[in-house]
């Protein structure tokens, strides 16, 4: 399958233009949330843990939503698909566009967490706890984007989108249940325990795996539609 | 004679539609107009030439490629605007066109410009401010500044002011000066089909109903008014569409129209008084409504 | 719709807008200048050589035709066309001969620029 690499290229450029705007004010928003973290104080940090986790969720819906969703409805799509583009190049370009539109931010959340917590008085322990909370977010946001990528109805890409990042409360409190993981969290070191590393690595591993199928089940399309 | 596209034997089903045993061509350097009520099939038919679509059964030929395969190189050449295409609505009209641009070389920046004048558009403005018939004509601008070898529109004048209207006629009709460039649109305007196409299609209920030149189209059917009164089975006639008594007349529209038809009508005891040509718009009405098929 | 091109490029060479021997423009361009197929202008060509106002050469488009006489002609097939409909039209009404004659003498005899016969020695033909 040959890659229409300069229209792909395009249209990922395209995708970060449109949204680059927004997408750099749910960061603004994280650097705030990130600020109350450093405060290191009780309320500071109820505060700011759950504006950040909020704004990470709200930037990976936004950069589903708009660039396919929205595409949909308001009919976008349709001068797209009249550019020489296959089925599968118009596939790799919203893979690729969804990546860099929503990874730059979430990439930046996390190394900013991650730093925010080795170089403020919060407990190192955090380090891990937080990783595998960005993990769970990386995770239902391949959930979500391989959903909007397949099914066309409105309805079922918003009840994926939501669903799968509302299980984050869930997430967390079942991590906070296994003595492993919560207790090290008040600890100041970094300690990587055995199942913190499994469930990484499996939130990894299925994200990948995830979105390699939607690529390859598009990839049998002959027409969009 | 090289086709700007051909299919053959198509059929496409959805769960409530089905284009049927299709069967077209359009030679190059010719305008066809494609003429159906709305749910006939023209979407489905034009969605199945830019290679959106893949036919359930059948070959689609467009440019030499063959589709939906090889849609990419066929779009390079291809046009395609339809009713239900947007922009996006944050972006300037300038943004779009120079989007355009980077992907095909053949952009005419000269006469984009000379498009933005003739339509009147403002390229420096959000596209969310156009109103419905700036919208018509800035994507038909995308499309016609890059000289495509083959133009597929979905309604170009539906809903356009008189004023619009005739400046996108007035730019379909400089694509005719080349003579290897081909356009197909379709419309519920038949004046407009009347006026720039050489082919007209009907489409009807997913099939064919009829393909011919316009001339042959306006040469065939005839409105004749005779006196007298039309014995029932004059109806039955396949030569005739409709025929409908009207006090001490008898209208009569004729599909085929030839000139034994006066002698055959006067040995029914009908004089004939007049023979008129219809106009398209007539045909087509009368036509769907006969339930012609040709 | 070809019979407007037809009728249009008939009135031009009747007026002497364009004289025997000047080209017309190519079908292609006549389509695109008036917004009108190529196989009506097409058409209206084919009906214009038919009728002799014009002359069309392969390969190298199509001329006014080379008769001097030729918008004379063109004036005169008018006439004859409107003499027809004028008998088409009595013939509807039921009027007789005589009728019909006295109705054109009395709008001859009104008409202000028809001269007679001993004023106009060239007007008076077959």
């Amino acid at each position: 399958m040959t890659n229409n690499a300069s229209i792909i290229r395009l249209l990922v450029a395209k995708d970060w233009q449109l949204f680059q705007k927004q997408l750099a004010l749910y960061v603004l928003a994280g650097i705030v949330a990130l600020c109350l973290l450093a405060l290191a104080k009780p309320w500071a940090f109820y505060l700011g843990s759950l504006m950040l986790i909020v704004v990470v969720v709200a930037a990976a819906c936004f950069s589903i939503s708009a660039s396919l969703m929205v595409e949909r409805k308001e009919h976008t799509l349709a001068f797209v698909m009249s550019l020489p583009v296959s089925p599968w190049d118009f596939t790799i370009a919203k893979l690729l566009g969804n990546l860099v539109t929503f990874g730059v931010p979430f990439l930046v959340l996390c190394l900013g967490t991650l730093g925010t917590v080795l170089f403020t008085p919060l407990p190192d322990g955090l380090f891990v706890y937080a990783l595998l909370i960005f993990g769970y977010v990386l995770f239902a946001y391949s959930v979500a984007l391989s959903i909007a990528m397949t099914v066309e109805s409105e309805g079922w890409n918003t009840f994926a989108m939501i669903g799968s990042m509302v299980l984050i409360n869930p997430f967390i409190m079942g991590l906070a249940q296994i003595d492993a993981i919560s207790s090290q969290i008040e600890q100041d070191a970094i300690v990587w325990s055995t199942p913190a590393v499994a469930i990484l690595l499996t939130q990894v591993i299925l994200s990948v795996a995830v979105l390699g199928f939607t690529v390859w089940h598009h990839a049998r399309k002959p027409a969009f539609y | 004679m090289t086709a700007a596209f051909s299919l053959s034997g198509i059929a496409k089903r959805y769960p409530h539609f089905a284009l049927q045993d299709i069967s077209l061509q359009l030679p190059e350097g010719q305008i066809m107009g494609l003429v159906g009520v709305n749910g006939a099939g023209k979407t489905t038919l034009l969605r199945l030439l830019t290679g959106l679509a893949a036919p359930d059964a059948g070959e689609v030929q467009v440019l030499g490629h063959r589709l939906p395969e090889e849609q990419v190189a066929a779009k390079r050449d291809i046009g395609f605007a339809s009713e239900d295409m947007r922009l996006y609505r944050s972006q300037t009209l300038r943004w779009h066109m120079t989007l355009v641009q980077r992907i095909f070389p053949a952009w005419d920046e000269t006469y984009a410009d000379e498009l933005l004048r003739r339509f009147d558009l403002r390229a420096e403005q959000a596209v969310g401010g156009f109103s419905h018939g700036q919208r018509v004509k800035a994507l038909l601008l995308l499309c016609l500044a890059r000289r495509p070898r083959l133009l597929l529109l979905d309604e170009p004048t539906t809903g356009l002011d008189p004023v619009a209207r005739i400046e996108v006629l007035e730019a379909l009709s400089d694509v005719l000066r080349d003579e290897q460039r081909s356009v197909l649109f379709s419309s519920h305007n038949t004046h407009d089909v009347e006026q720039l196409a050489d082919t007209i299609t009907f489409l009807h209920n997913g099939r064919l109903v009829d393909s011919a030149d316009k001339e042959s189209f306006l040469d065939r059917w005839r409105r004749v008014v005779c006196q007298g009164t039309a014995p029932a089975d004059l109806q039955q006639w396949p030569e005739l569409a409709s025929v409908r008594n009207s006090g001490s007349l008898v209208e009569i529209k004729a599909r085929h129209w030839n000139e034994q038809l006066p002698d055959r009508l006067a040995s029914l005891g009908l004089q004939v008084q007049r023979v008129d040509s219809m106009a398209l718009e007539d045909i087509f009405v009368t036509a769907v409504r006969s339930g012609a098929v040709a | 719709m070809y019979q407007q091109i037809v009728d249009q490029i008939t009135a031009r060479v009747m007026a002497g807008d364009w004289s025997p021997g000047q080209s017309l423009p190519s079908i292609r361009e006549l389509a695109a200048g008036s917004q009108v197929s190529v196989i009506t202008v097409r058409r209206a060509y084919e009906e214009l050589e038919r009728a002799g106002v014009i002359c069309t050469r392969p390969g190298k488009g199509s001329v006014v035709a080379e008769r001097s006489s030729l918008p004379t002609t063109l004036m005169k097939d008018e006439l004859m066309r409107h003499l027809e409909a004028l008998l088409a039209s009595a013939a509807r009404l039921g009027l007789d001969k005589q009728s019909l004659s006295r109705l054109i003498e009395q709008a001859i005899e009104s008409a202000a620029d028809i001269p007679s016969a001993a004023d106009n020695p060239q007007g008076n033909e077959r």
